[in-house]
C-alpha cells in the first residue's frame, strides 16, 4: 500500500512538473526571474545593485587605463554561434578565461553553433538566463532588437566610436533605432584577387572603373590567365554588385519587389555588360561552377585571378586547397554613368546583451574585451578574419579590407536589395545563374526573363 | 451485495487507480509534446505571427491570409512541384529498384549478406557526407567520376550541376542513398512468405516471373503500403539534400517545401524577415498531404484480403 502511495505521489509529481514547465511564457519569465534571483548570492546582489554611475566611472577609467573593474561573484551566460572546436570558439574561450582571471567574473559559454538563430528567440521570449549572445547583425537589428539592451551610453563611456567601424555600428543604430549590439568578425565584399597574377601580368594598379577592369581582364587572358572565378551560389551576389554600381541598391530593391526589370535601362545595360564579359572569355573555365569548385581553382590551378565574394573566401580557398594565395582585395569597380561606387557589401556578426541581463555592464565589458585590443587581434589572426577594431591589423591575406570598410558609408546588404523579395528571390537567383550560363543573348532577354516571374 | 463481490470491486478500483497512475505520465506527455504543438501549429496558421514562440497575446487574426500568401508565392509553388517530382519519379525509381534488389537477394544468390550490407551502407553514412561526395567527386565537371567516364569513351563532359540538370542530379544522388532502406523492408516482407507456396508453384510449373507476379507481389501488398507511406513522409520532409545542393542560399531548381518553411520562419541570407504564421500554414498543408496519401494508399492497397 505504502509503495503504491509513493508511486502515485511520484507520478503526480512528475505530471505537475510537466504542466508547470509548459505554462505560458509570461509565467515562465516570472518563474525563471524568481529562481535566478534566488540563486544569486547576497554578495553578488549587493554588487550588482551598486550604482551605475560608479560602474560607468569605473569603466571609463578602465577604458583609459586598460584595467578592468572587479566583477567577482558576477556570472555571465554567453550563447555562442560557434562550436568550441572552431578557431573562433577557441579564441572566445581563451578570452573568457582571461577576462575571468582579470575581473573575477564567471563566464558560462554555451556553444549553440549556427543554429542559434532557430533557438535563441524562444529563449529570449521566455526570459531564459542569457546575458549575451551572438548572431548576424541583421538578425540583431531586426528580429531580436526588442530584447536587447541599449548600449549607447556604455559605448560612449568606453570611447567605442574609436574602436569600431562606423558603417557597421551605424547599420545597427539605423535599423534598430539604438546601438543594439557590438559588431564582431566584420565582413566586407569586393574583388579578391591573387596579387602574384596581377604582378605577372604587369598590372600595377587595381582597376577602379569598369573599363580598367575589362582592360585588366584582357591583359590576364593575353598572359594565359583566367580572370574571374564564379560559383553559381554567388552568381546573384556578383550580378547585384554590378547592378548596384549602375542603378543603386534602392532601385534594385524596388525592382525585386515590384518587377518592371525590362523598363529599367540600367538593368538591360548591366546585364549586357555581364553578357559581354562572359562572351569575352573572362570567366574561369567551367564557371559558373558548383560551390566551391570554381573559387578553389584560384588555389588549385594558380591560373584563376579573381573572385567577387566576401572576405571569408580567402581563408576558404587557402584551407580547401592547402595553398597560400597572395591575396589582395579592391572595391568593385565604378561603372560610368552609374551611381556612387564607394560602398561595399559589409556586415558582421554581433554580440547582443539581453535587456533583462542583471549584469549588462560586465557583459558589455566582456564584449569590449573580445572585440578590441589583444583578443580582437587574436581572433583576426587565428580565424583569418578582419579585426572588429580598425586600429588592429588584418591578417596579410585580408590586405585592403580595413580600408574598404572604412571607406564604406552605406554598406550594401547581401545581394544589394534583391533578397527583399523573400518569395521570389530563389527564382530570381536561378534566372541570374542562367545569365552566367549563357542562356540569354541580350540584356533585354534577361530582363524579360526576370519579369516573367511576376 | 455479497462480501466477496465488494472485495472484487475494491480491488478493481485500486487497479484502476494504478492503471490511471501509470498511463497518466505517458498520456500527458503525448498530449503536451504531440497534440499541443499540432493544435498550436494549426491555430498559428490562421494568425499573423513573427516569431514561432511569440506570446499568444501578440497574435493577430489573419483568416486564410497565410494560406493565400503561400499559394500566391511562386517559390512555394515551385517547391511543391519539386516535391511532387521527387515523390513520383523518385518513388518509382526507389521502390522499383529496392524491390528488384530484394527479390534478387532473397532468391538464394551467393554473398547475400555482403550485398545486403553494401546496398544498405549509404543509410549508415551521414547524408551530409554522402551529398558532399556526390557534389564534389561524382558530378564535378573537371575531375568528377561521371565526366571522367564520359571522357574515357571520347565524349564531352556534362555540366551536371547547371540549373537545368541540378534537380535531376540531386534526385539521382538521393535515390542512390534511399534504395537500401526500402530494400530491407521488402526483404523482410518477402522472407515472411512461406517457402512451400513457391515449392508448390514450382511443382505446378510456374517460372520465376510467374512466381513473382502471382505470389510475391500480391503477398507484399501490406509492405508496399508501408513503404509508400514511408516514402511519402520521407519526400514531404525532404530538407537536407536540397540544402546541400544549394549552399549559402536556396535556389529555385532544388527548393522543397520544408526549405521554404525554414526560410520563411527563420529568415534567410540577406533577408531577416520572419513569418511564423506562413510557416505554420506550410506545415499544415504538408500534414494534409501526408494524410491524403495515407488515405489513398489505405483505400487502394488493402492488405487484409489475403491470409498466409
Amino acid at each position: 500500500m505504502k509503495k503504491k502511495l509513493i508511486s502515485l505521489l511520484l507520478v503526480s509529481a512528475m505530471a505537475t512538473t510537466m504542466i508547470a514547465g509548459c505554462g505560458s511564457s509570461t509565467e515562465t519569465t516570472t518563474e525563471s526571474a524568481a529562481s535566478t534571483t534566488a540563486e544569486t548570492t547576497a554578495e553578488s546582489t549587493a554588487e550588482t545593485t551598486a550604482s551605475t554611475t560608479e560602474e560607468t566611472t569605473a569603466d571609463t577609467a578602465a577604458a583609459e587605463t586598460g584595467e578592468l573593474p572587479d566583477y567577482s561573484g558576477v556570472e555571465l551566460t554567453y550563447w555562442s554561434m560557434w562550436n568550441s572546436a572552431e578557431p573562433q570558439g577557441q579564441v572566445l574561450q581563451e578570452a573568457a578565461d582571461a577576462f575571468s582571471e582579470q575581473t573575477g567574473a564567471k563566464i558560462n559559454i554555451e556553444w549553440k553553433g549556427r543554429d542559434i538563430k532557430t533557438i535563441v528567440m524562444a529563449a529570449l521570449e521566455s526570459g531564459e538566463k542569457i546575458d549575451m549572445f551572438e548572431d548576424s547583425d541583421s538578425n540583431m537589428a531586426t528580429v531580436y532588437k526588442d530584447y536587447l539592451y541599449d548600449l549607447t551610453d556604455m559605448a560612449a563611456a568606453a570611447d567605442y566610436e574609436n574602436h569600431s567601424f562606423k558603417c557597421l555600428t551605424d547599420y545597427l543604430v539605423n535599423k534598430a533605432g539604438f546601438l543594439c549590439a557590438i559588431p564582431e568578425q566584420p565582413q566586407v565584399g569586393g574583388v579578391f584577387y591573387n596579387k602574384d597574377i596581377f604582378e605577372a601580368c604587369g598590372i600595377t594598379e587595381v582597376p577602379a572603373t569598369w573599363e580598367d577592369y575589362l582592360a585588366a581582364c584582357q591583359t590576364m587572358v593575353d598572359n594565359g590567365y583566367q580572370p574571374l572565378a564564379l560559383d553559381s551560389t554567388y552568381a546573384d551576389f556578383l550580378f547585384t554588385y554590378h547592378l548596384d554600381r549602375v542603378i543603386g541598391t534602392e532601385a534594385i530593391s524596388d525592382l525585386a519587389v515590384n518587377g518592371g526589370w525590362s523598363e529599367n535601362e540600367g538593368v538591360i545595360q548591366a546585364a549586357q555588360q555581364q553578357i559581354d564579359f562572359i562572351n569575352a572569355g573572362y570567366l574561369a573555365d567551367g564557371a559558373p561552377d558548383e560551390y566551391p569548385a570554381s573559387q578553389n581553382k584560384i588555389g588549385l590551378t594558380g591560373e584563376v585571378a579573381m573572385v567577387v565574394c566576401a572576405n571569408y573566401v580567402a581563408s576558404e580557398v587557402n584551407n580547401n586547397t592547402g595553398t597560400e594565395v597572395n591575396w589582395g582585395m579592391f572595391n568593385y569597380p565604378e561603372v560610368e554613368g552609374g551611381v556612387d561606387p564607394s560602398n561595399a557589401y559589409a556586415g558582421s556578426n554581433a554580440i547582443g546583451i539581453t535587456s533583462y541581463s542583471e549584469n549588462p555592464q560586465a557583459a558589455f565589458d566582456f564584449a569590449m574585451f573580445l572585440t578590441t585590443g589583444e583578443y580582437d587581434q587574436k581572433m583576426a589572426d587565428t580565424a583569418s578574419q578582419i579585426p572588429a577594431d580598425p586600429s588592429n591589423t588584418a591578417p596579410a591575406m585580408l590586405d585592403g579590407t580595413i580600408e574598404t570598410l572604412q571607406a564604406t558609408v552605406n554598406p550594401l546588404t547581401w545581394n544589394a536589395g534583391l533578397n527583399d523579395n523573400a518569395d521570389l528571390k530563389t527564382s530570381l537567383k536561378d534566372v541570374i545563374i542562367g545569365l552566367y550560363e549563357g542562356r540569354y543573348a541580350t540584356g533585354e532577354e534577361f530582363a524579360a526573363a526576370m519579369d516573367a516571374l511576376y | 451485495m455479497p462480501p466477496f463481490l465488494s472485495e472484487e470491486v475494491k480491488k478493481m478500483k485500486k487497479n484502476k487507480a494504478m492503471i490511471v497512475g501509470f498511463i497518466l505520465p505517458c498520456a500527458l506527455t503525448l498530449l503536451v509534446m504531440y497534440l499541443y504543438p499540432v493544435l498550436r501549429t494549426i491555430l498559428m496558421s490562421f494568425f499573423a505571427i513573427d516569431s514561432v514562440t511569440a506570446d499568444v497575446g501578440t497574435w493577430s487574426f489573419n483568416g486564410f491570409g497565410n494560406y493565400a500568401r503561400i499559394f500566391g508565392s511562386a517559390t512555394f509553388l515551385t517547391s511543391l512541384s519539386n516535391m511532387l517530382k521527387i515523390w513520383l519519379v523518385g518513388g518509382i525509381l526507389v521502390l522499383t529498384i529496392a524491390l528488384l534488389f530484394a527479390v534478387i537477394l532473397t532468391s538464394g544468390i551467393r554473398f547475400k549478406k555482403f550485398f545486403r550490407a553494401a546496398i544498405y551502407l549509404p543509410n549508415v553514412i551521414s547524408a551530409v557526407a554522402l551529398a558532399t561526395m556526390w557534389i564534389q567527386y561524382i558530378y564535378n565537371q573537371d575531375y568528377g567520376l561521371l565526366n571522367s567516364m564520359l571522357e574515357m569513351v571520347g565524349l564531352e563532359g556534362v555540366k551536371w550541376l547547371g540549373t537545368d540538370t541540378k534537380f535531376w542530379a540531386m534526385l539521382a544522388a538521393f535515390v542512390f542513398g534511399a534504395v537500401g532502406y526500402y530494400m530491407l523492408i521488402f526483404i523482410s516482407g518477402i522472407e515472411r512468405i512461406p517457402q512451400d507456396l513457391y515449392e508448390a508453384a514450382t511443382i505446378d510449373g510456374a517460372n520465376k516471373f510467374h512466381q513473382f507476379f502471382r505470389i510475391t507481389l500480391p503477398l507484399l501488398k501490406g509492405i508496399i503500403k508501408t513503404n509508400l507511406t514511408f516514402w511519402s513522409i520521407n519526400t514531404i520532409t525532404f530538407f537536407l539534400w536540397s540544402k546541400m545542393f544549394s549552399p549559402i542560399s536556396s535556389e529555385a531548381s532544388t527548393i522543397v517545401p520544408v526549405v521554404y518553411l525554414y526560410d520563411t520562419v527563420f529568415g534567410s541570407t540577406g533577408n531577416a524577415e520572419r513569418d511564423a504564421g506562413a510557416g505554420a500554414a506550410v506545415g499544415v498543408v504538408l500534414a494534409i498531404f501526408v494524410g491524403i496519401i495515407y488515405l489513398i494508399t489505405s483505400k487502394f492497397l488493402k492488405d487484409d484480403d489475403l491470409e498466409f
